[in-house]
């Protein structure tokens, strides 16, 4: 079977190598064309498939770590009083 | 950015728009604030400032665009115009030596032997937030955009005023420093290829 052709193209044409690829999925830079080529290269590309889970995991935990902080009840108060303030003023 | 034509609006839609399009977006905000400044007061009025600007310029809005984009653009603007000026201390980033290491061949290396996702996984506590936190504003800050709010290359561009090419690098490069640091706190929780 022959491979398919690679839908990730830099702008000269020539083909992005596996951490350009990495890069535009991670950053969900890509179509679903690319998504599902980069799926299927992930099943022959050992290093690809590493990179891409470790990277993945990274991402997951700063999304469950990294977004949590309350916002200060008092912060709201004070944005809309002010609002409040300009309005009728 | 895009020249923008001013809107007109009545005090009724000026509500409408500050209440529907810009404060659902507090809490990503209030983060960005807090990671931007690692100090919550400072968040606090940086994000306080940043809605009375968003407020007071309401007429170069324009309804229906992405004003999460825009509203981040304005509390970047005001954390380097204004709180890196009032604060005492110098930058901690000299730009120079910033974009000498960006050109350098030594981030571009993909950072892995020693980081295995068996050992993220451990890492329950602060370990990440303090990784994210010690990395340089510059870094930090296109991570965030990025991984925390999934703005694209060309919201980022216009949120931080750079080519998209620059976003891209430097986000390739935020990530391997910050792999960089968690491979040492994984080090340092005695994490290595022998034991696992």
């Amino acid at each position: 079977m022959t491979k398919p052709e690679s839908p990730f193209l830099k702008q000269d044409g020539t083909k992005c190598s596996c951490m350009d690829m990495l890069q535009q999925m991670l950053d969900s830079e890509v179509t679903d064309e690319q998504r599902e080529y980069f799926k299927q290269h992930l099943d022959h590309c050992m290093p690809c498939y590493k990179n891409y889970d470790l990277e993945m995991t990274i991402k997951e935990l700063l999304k469950s770590k990294c977004c949590g902080s309350d916002v200060p009840s008092d912060l709201l108060q004070e944005i809309q009083m002010q609002i409040t303030q300009k309005i009728s003023s | 950015m895009e020249e923008v034509q001013r809107q007109h609006y009545t005090d009724k839609e000026r509500q409408e728009i500050f209440n529907g399009e810009f404060m659902p977006h507090i809490r990503s905000m209030y983060n960005f604030g807090f990671r931007l400044t690692l100090d919550r007061d400072d968040a606090k009025d940086l994000v306080q400032d940043t809605y009375l600007k968003a407020y007071r310029f309401i007429e170069s809005f324009q309804r229906g665009t992405n004003a999460k984009a825009w509203l981040f653009r304005i509390l970047k603007n005001s954390f380097i115009n204004d709180y890196r000026k009032k604060s005492k201390e110098p930058s901690k980033v000299d730009y120079q030596e910033v974009e000498a290491y960006y050109n350098s061949e030594e981030v571009d290396r993909q950072i892995t032997p020693d980081l295995r996702v068996e050992s993220l996984k451990d890492m329950i506590g602060d370990e990440i937030s303090n990784a994210l936190n010690a990395l340089d504003v510059d870094f930090r800050t296109v991570i965030i955009l990025s991984d925390l709010e999934e703005f694209k290359y060309e919201e980022m561009a216009k949120i931080l005023d750079i080519p998209i090419g620059t976003v891209r690098s430097r986000l390739h490069r935020a990530r391997n420093l910050l792999k960089e640091k968690l491979s040492e706190y994984a080090k340092s929780m005695g994490y290595n290829k022998s034991n696992l």
